[in-house]
């Protein structure tokens, strides 16, 4: 029984093990098409899928789509990153952007933010500028209220300790402050990421067009449910990549701090 | 028949990507029914372990336990505890933690009430009733964990340094009780303390464990009649002293670092 | 009181507001005073209009997340204690997560449609998640020694998910559910942005087309209100059930 455990290695059974529920749902999926038990209106054989992919792919349109979608929502998470960590840390350091920022933060906080899409789109129209601006304000919020919170409460042990081994006053902040609320930031910035997808998918969705979101919502409407999965399929993908990368960066950022070690 | 029997009972904790640590090694003890005993040993030397395994939370690695010949195979009302750590249930008052076990039994409410009120009155918690545990000190959780034990009214009792967060007069408040409970009520104790003098004036047996692996290096006869003198306790006390510090000496290893577990 | 001059500062921006407007500072065309604002709310408030749109969305709403609260809690138990369930579900959930959750609602409309279902399954399939995971490793982190005691204390094997999981997953359930409030909105919205016949989303997308931006406007913080009133009662039910928590 002992040498099981190498032989099961060398043939991926563990891994076959541990997706065996996801193998069996394609698997059903692909059976239940086949028996034509449903109406492939609905739901398109997964195989059908596939090929139909690798048309699109070939066509060079739907990577056209896809770079777009990943180029609105980088520019949205880089400016909503920047912009946020900017207003955050500006709140814990002024009492009076503190009086005006926190009673906002904690307004905008749970509101769903996507409602404001149509006054975006009447004041900038119906291209990129419009779904950006959406885009970033839905993740600033999270951005914002993750790197005050993470700044606000550093513990004041530190502080003393860095000076009275000589940091200066106004060094405090890039020494002290800001690897204290590393954390804190990247934890929001991780939860703003895949928020900037889902916004961007449907603010192309609203407007139509180009981008995947558009691409799926017009597929939907012709009932091209082979072309919506497809759509589903590339949305997934391109949100693994990017949650993936940030967790990657956290980890290469963060490699001091006891929590990571642990959580991986 | 004894009330327990612990048979060649060894522990051993696997442990991922570090060396197994063995915490019992070969021990037996026999407790009558109505018997007081207590544990003494060095930190670390598997007290807590022989009270999880006498009440069902763990099994052990080779032996057995038996309860009044029947082999103990989990936890059960027979067996009350309180852990070294307390384990309160943290989203019931002090009156919901101690009246948590006659619920259990399906006691109707007032029944309950009136018992819960009993103990919490003993352990001198009374005006306490609607507090939740983290509003309250050490001592104050440890005799919640005491009432809610005693409220079960279990055969056995499992007690794991039960008075360790108490301050000086509680305790010695609380011993009496103790006593006075165990005498009246007829109840077999294994209890677990470092204060060798607690010990002695409440048991009948004193075991005497060995560093880890913990085995039993001595059983020392300590039923003293109610009245002996303090001149007798003190006595034997230092006597069991003697025997422990050895151990206890041999025990302080550099790098045993362990769970706070219960 | 506090609360008042809390969200004071957000009174004073809508003063500002309404004064850059009235100065003509910013054009009234694109960017409605609050007083007109209000005066669309009222109008959308008198035909009855407002309330039965509230009405619809509120209940897609509700249907969603009680659905998810619901079947999430039963699946994070069930695959912290059952060896079974977790590898059936752990696999489905580790590719269901990185999927941005929009990106199902095209498939959801053609498969339910334009009414209710496909918006109910939306909001249900986005809540889902953030719940199953908080309760998942909630329970997953229950100290041994609170099932000891509850065991030593006479609770039978069945009770014990009530006495003592139920209540050990709490904390880790209700900021699960918070998390998925707060998206059900957003995706109530934007289901209903794409394609409905009520709803608030379709309000809000139907007054604009007419050009009514004032109401436009009014739907939009109707919207935001909700979204924000509930969290704020969310966490009122919190605090309460969780009082017996460190603070
Ligand atoms: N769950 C566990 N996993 C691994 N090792 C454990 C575990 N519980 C206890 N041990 C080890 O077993 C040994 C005995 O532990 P135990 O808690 O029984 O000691 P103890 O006599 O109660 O000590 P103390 O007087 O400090 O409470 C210790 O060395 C400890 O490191
Ligand atoms: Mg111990």
């Amino acid at each position: 029984m002992h040498a099981t455990p190498v032989l099961r290695r060398a043939l991926g059974l563990g891994v076959l093990k541990r997706w065996a529920s996801v193998i069996a749902l394609f698997a059903l999926w692909e059976g239940v098409c086949r028996a034509r038990l449903v109406d492939p209106f609905l739901l398109p054989a997964l195989s059908e899928v596939l090929r139909r992919g690798a048309g699109e792919l070939w066509s060079g349109e739907l990577v056209a789509f896809t770079a777009l979608t990943l180029y609105r929502t980088l520019a949205a998470f880089v400016l909503a990153g920047a912009i946020g960590i900017a207003i955050g840390v500006s709140m814990s350091l002024s009492a009076p952007l503190r009086w005006f920022g926190e009673p906002v933060v904690s307004f905008a906080f749970p509101i769903p933010k996507i409602a404001l899409m149509p006054i975006f789109v009447l004041w900038f129209g119906v291209f990129d500028l419009s779904k950006i601006v959406m885009t970033t304000v839905a993740a600033v919020v999270t951005v914002i209220s993750a790197t005050h919170l993470g700044t606000r409460h550093i513990d004041k042990y530190l502080l003393w300790s860095a000076q009275s081994l000589g940091t200066h006053r106004r060094a405090l902040f890039w020494k002290i402050v800001i690897p204290a609320a590393l954390p804190a930031i990247l934890t929001g910035l991780q939860i703003a990421l895949p928020m900037c997808l889902i916004v961007s998918i449907v603010t192309e969705m609203i407007t139509g067009g180009r981008g995947l979101g558009g691409y799926m919502i017009y597929a939907s409407r012709f009932a091209e449910s082979d072309k919506v999965f497809l759509g589903i399929f590339l949305t997934a993908l391109i949100g693994y990549v990017l949650t993936e990368g940030l967790a990657m960066a956290r980890r290469r950022l963060l490699a001091w701090h006891p929590e990571e070690t642990v959580m991986v | 028949m004894p009330h327990i029997e612990i048979v060649g009972i060894t522990k051993v904790y696997e442990q991922p990507a570090a060396p197994p640590i063995v915490a019992l090694d070969g021990v037996d003890l026999t407790v009558e029914h109505d018997q007081f005993v207590s544990l003494v040993g060095p930190s670390g030397c598997g007290k807590s372990t022989l009270l999880h395994l006498v009440g069902g939370f763990i099994s052990p690695s080779t032996g057995e336990i038996r309860i009044d010949g029947r082999p103990v195979t989990g936890p059960g009302p027979d067996r009350g505890i309180v852990f070294q750590n307390f384990a309160l249930f943290p989203w019931l008052t002090v009156r919901g933690n101690v009246e948590y076990g006659l619920a259990e039994k399906g006691i109707p409410r007032r029944e309950r009430r009136k018992v819960a009120q009993h103990f919490i009155d003993m352990v001198k918690l009374t005006g306490f009733e609607e507090v939740y545990p983290h509003r309250l000190s050490g001592g104050m959780q440890q005799r919640v964990a005491l009432a809610r034990m005693l409220a079960c009214d279990p055969q056995i009792l499992l007690m794991d340094e039960p008075f360790g967060a108490l301050d000086a007069q509680t305790r010695l408040i609380l011993q009496e009780e103790l006593k006075e409970i165990w005498r009246q009520a007829r109840k077999t104790v294994l209890f677990v303390t470092h204060d060798v003098r607690e010990a002695v004036f409440l048991s009948q047996r004193v075991v005497v464990m060995t560093a880890r692996p913990g085995r039993i290096k001595e059983i020392v006869d300590t039923d003293l009649p109610a009245d002996a003198p303090r001149l007798a306790v003190d006595a034997l006390a230092e006597d069991i002293w003697a025997t422990l510090r050895e151990e206890v000496l041999k025990a302080v290893v550099p790098g045993d670092r362990r769970e706070q577990a219960p | 009181m506090t609360t008042i001059r809390f969200y004071l500062p957000l009174f004073l921006s809508l003063v500002a507001w309404q004064a850059a407007v009235t100065a003509g500072l910013a054009p009234a065309e694109m960017v409605p005073a609050p007083l007109a604002v209000f005066e669309g709310l009222w109008r959308l408030l008198r035909g009855g209009e407002l309330l039965r749109h509230v009405g619809v969305s509120m209940y897609r709403q509700l249907a969603g997340f009680m659905l998810a609260a619901v079947i999430g809690t039963a699946l994070g138990i069930g695959m912290a204690r059952l060896e079974g369930v977790r590898l059936v579900f752990e696999p489905l959930l580790k590719l269901l997560y990185p999927l941005p959750k929009s990106a199902l609602i095209p498939l959801l409309i053609l498969w339910f449609g334009i009414g209710h279902n496909s918006k109910i399954f939306a909001i249900f399939l986005g809540c889902l998640l953030p719940v199953v995971l908080s309760v998942y490793n909630g329970s997953r982190g229950i100290p041994r020694w609170l099932v000891w005691s509850a065991q030593s204390l006479g609770t039978r094997p069945y009770r014990l998910l009530w006495k003592v999981y139920f209540p050990a997953t709490l904390p880790d359930l209700l900021s699960g559910l918070r998390i998925g409030l707060a998206l059900s909105f957003t995706l109530l919205v934007s289901s209903e942005f794409l394609i409905a016949r009520a709803g608030l989303g379709f309000l809000i997308q139907s007054v604009g087309e007419m050009g009514d931006y004032a109401a436009m406007f009014a739907a939009i913080l109707v919207v935001a209100l909700i979204g924000f009133a509930a969290d704020r009662l969310f966490v009122r039910l919190m605090a309460r059930a969780l009082r017996w928590q460190e603070p």
